[in-house]
């Protein structure tokens, strides 16, 4: 009788120990996707370290990376998209909030200095976007993105264009610089050159109501429309020039849902042959390094699908042919546009680099690196 | 003393090693079971719930309800499921559906063709009444949405799945977000403010940006939500659902029976079905040899397969061409 009992005694916590522990066994077998959640940058740390000081953006924080490690910078908020003041004493950034987003002037810490923008308002109607801030080489002329002037007796919503404002002044000050296609999203991602010229990504649509993204040069600020460089049927944007202005970096993605990392020679005026440095991946924000030898860009990794900061280095161009400069390997479009031209890879295909581990970087918000 | 004897060595004989091994096996394989059924009980609670559901398709032009015989599919054979979303927000006692998708799944050839019905497509619904197309869930639920579907489509719709649209936010987080390229920004100046309480006709701003990106629950909703600044409008729409429903394919396929009840969990409430178990395993026997270059997708844009046109009562409406319509829809759903 006593064995029983104390047969009972042990077997009810071993049956409850055991029933619980299958109960979490089972929970350890869930899936990847379901399990993997990002990690904090500051929790983790590069696998190789890049010269240089980098920004980067997750989940609203923005993040500082040098000397191989990361430090969160900047006040609580809705963060993205920062870039460096050509003299590298500033940042500026965009802070959304509710209903609108606005461009801060901060400095090399996070700290805001000047709230440059003010688009918000009580009214859903009368509040504004702006994004995509990047300042002319002099430092004296910010360009973005805004959503004005709205669309009236329209359908509610708009499209942005590209505007610039005294990095010194005010809104009030603001003008716009190119006029967008309605109902497409508008214009993004304002590269300023030196000068009066401005690259730009224009989205449009043909007469099959496919919608195209295609990087245009504004050679003076009365031209609204610019000229193209890449075809519409190349579905190239995401430009990044690179620092001493001779290529620039895109992403094309042919009208897929998969992307090709390209680089063409840049002259001022026109694109040369584009080379495609990657393909067959959801590639981001391709940023060039300090010294224009290397890019970095996001790209997902894992069954999570996070996306990942990876460095790329740029193979020297091939002088092209004259067989391969003739025709354009992509179809020109049903307007005539320009088209940018590939040359096959090099023999000696570039290997990218996974830097980052474990987080899930905003892909949208180009590194700003210097 | 002696008359004892017999029973200590019947008690004693009952620890024996050998039936205590038993007992103990016994007692882990209880335990386990237990364990694992308390595991998997809200899938079974689902399960009943919200799996399975009967549909009785009534004829078309009839108010009456008869079964409509459904031709019986092998294991392994090619069917039909129409995906249908609703904004179940509580601004319609019957919610109209958002999105209405034909979708054919050959588990054989791992092949998926997708096509997307607009939602404010003027067709006769299956009572006789011309309606958009929309109107048919909150009319006559499941069963009225597939014979309207079936009467102008000319289509046999073999399974329903209704999701809503907090179900697919949570669903997406689930699952840690989707991968898509977005290709141009996506602004809407009055896009519905209505998902987390407050005012049901309320609105808000919202800016989707391009470019490749992982997007959460809540920007994957807005992303295929948003049709205002769209000028594609409902068309655009529905090619981005295709677009966040593939790559929520994508991410599913890496899922497995452990996921199950997570799954449940989000989607309780915001989700029932018709298909059963076994179609369930169809679905993810294609969604594990997922490959993209094995799903067609169709989306009815104007002018070619449908036209605007005048409004009726106020509403916008657009008319469809149906012979156009009618030729891609039984060349991809024979």
């Amino acid at each position: 009788m006593i064995a029983r009992r104390l047969a009972a005694i042990l077997f009810l916590p071993m049956m409850l120990a055991f029933g619980s522990g299958v109960y979490l066994y089972l929970g350890t077998l869930k899936s990847k996707v379901v399990k993997t959640r990002a990690d904090i940058p500051t929790v983790t740390k590069p696998r190789l370290v890049l010269p240089g000081t980098m920004f980067v953006v997750q989940d609203g924080r923005l993040f500082r990376l040098k000397d191989g490690s990361f430090t969160e910078i900047g006040a609580p908020g809705d963060w993205s998209q920062p870039t460096v003041t050509p003299d590298h004493t500033h940042l500026i950034a965009v802070l959304r909030g509710g209903y609108s987003s606005d461009l801060y002037l901060l400095d090399l810490d996070g700290h805001i200095l000047k709230r440059l923008t003010k688009n918000d308002s009580r009214i859903v109607d009368y509040n504004h976007w702006a994004f995509y801030p990047r300042v002319s080489p002099d430092g004296s002329t910010l360009f973005y993105s805004y959503d004005g002037p709205k669309h009236v007796d329209a359908a509610p919503g708009d499209d942005l264009s590209i505007w610039s404002m005294p990095l010194n002044g005010s809104q009030s000050q603001a003008r716009r610089r190119t006029d967008p296609y309605w109902y497409t999203g508008g214009d993004v991602t304002p590269i300023p050159l030196a000068g009066t010229g401005l690259l730009f990504v224009q989205h449009s649509i043909d007469s099959s109501t496919a919608v195209h993204s295609q990087i245009r040069l504004q050679s003076r600020p009365g031209d609204l429309v610019g000229k193209p460089l890449t075809s519409l049927a190349d579905n190239c944007s995401e430009p990044a020039l690179s620092p001493d202005g001779t290529q620039l970096a895109m992403i094309c993605t042919g009208g897929k849902q998969i992307a090709m990392l390209e680089v063409a020679p840049f002259n001022g005026t026109s694109l040369g042959p584009a080379r495609v440095l990657l393909e067959g991946g959801l590639y981001a924000s391709p940023t060039w390094s300090p010294d224009g030898q290397a890019l970095v860009y996001f790209a997902p990794s894992g069954a999570a699908g996070h996306f990942e900061l990876w460095w790329l280095a740029v193979p020297v161009a091939p002088t092209p042919s004259p067989s391969a400069a003739a025709p354009p390997a992509h179809s020109p479009s049903a307007g005539g546009a320009a088209s940018s031209i590939l040359v096959p890879s090099l023999p000696a295909t570039p290997v990218p680099v996974q830097v980052t581990q474990g987080v899930d970087l905003t892909a949208t918000s180009p590194p700003a690196w210097y | 003393m002696e008359g004892r004897a017999p029973a200590r060595r019947r008690r004693a004989s009952r620890l024996h090693p050998v039936r205590l091994v038993i007992l103990t096996l016994f007692c882990l394989v209880l335990s386990g079971t237990a364990g694992a059924a308390a595991y998997f009980l809200p899938v079974v609670v689902a399960g009943v719930g919200q799996t399975g559901q009967t549909v009785v398709v009534p004829p078309s032009n009839s108010p009456g309800l008869k079964v409509t015989p459904t031709p019986a599919t092998s294991p392994g054979a090619p069917f039909t499921v129409l995906l249908l979303g609703s904004d179940d927000d509580g601004k319609n006692k019957s919610p109209l559906t958002q999105s209405m998708i034909l979708v054919r799944v050959d588990p054989a050839s791992k092949h998926v063709t997708m096509e997307s019905i607009p939602r404010d497509l003027w067709v006769p619904l299956w009572t006789g009444e011309n309606a958009k197309i929309d109107a048919a869930y909150a009319y006559g639920g499941a069963a009225g949405a597939i014979a309207t579907v079936e009467r102008n489509f000319h289509v046999h719709v073999d399974e329903y799945a209704w999701v809503g649209l907090k179900g697919l936010i949570k669903l997406i987080d689930l699952l840690g977000g989707v991968d898509v390229f977005v290709t141009n920004p996506v602004l809407d100046d009055a896009y519905p403010d209505d998902i987390n309480g407050g005012f049901l006709y309320g609105y808000k701003t919202v800016a989707v940006l391009p470019g490749a990106q992982h997007l959460d629950g809540s920007r994957a909703l807005q992303y295929v939500r948003s049709r205002h600044n769209d000028i594609n409008g409902d068309f655009g729409r529905s090619a981005r659902q295709q677009q966040v429903l593939l790559a929520m394919k994508i991410k599913a396929s890496t899922l497995n029976a452990a996921d199950l009840p997570d799954i449940v969990n989000a989607l309780a409430g915001n989700f029932k079905t018709s298909m059963g178990l076994d179609r369930v395993r169809s679905l993810l026997s294609v969604a594990s040899g997922f490959d993209l270059a094995n799903v067609k997708q169709i989306v009815l844009y104007a002018p070619f397969y449908t036209n605007y046109g005048p409004q009726i009562s106020g509403q916008s409406v657009i008319y469809p061409h149906w012979t156009q319509i009618l030729a891609v829809t039984k060349e991809n759903f024979p």
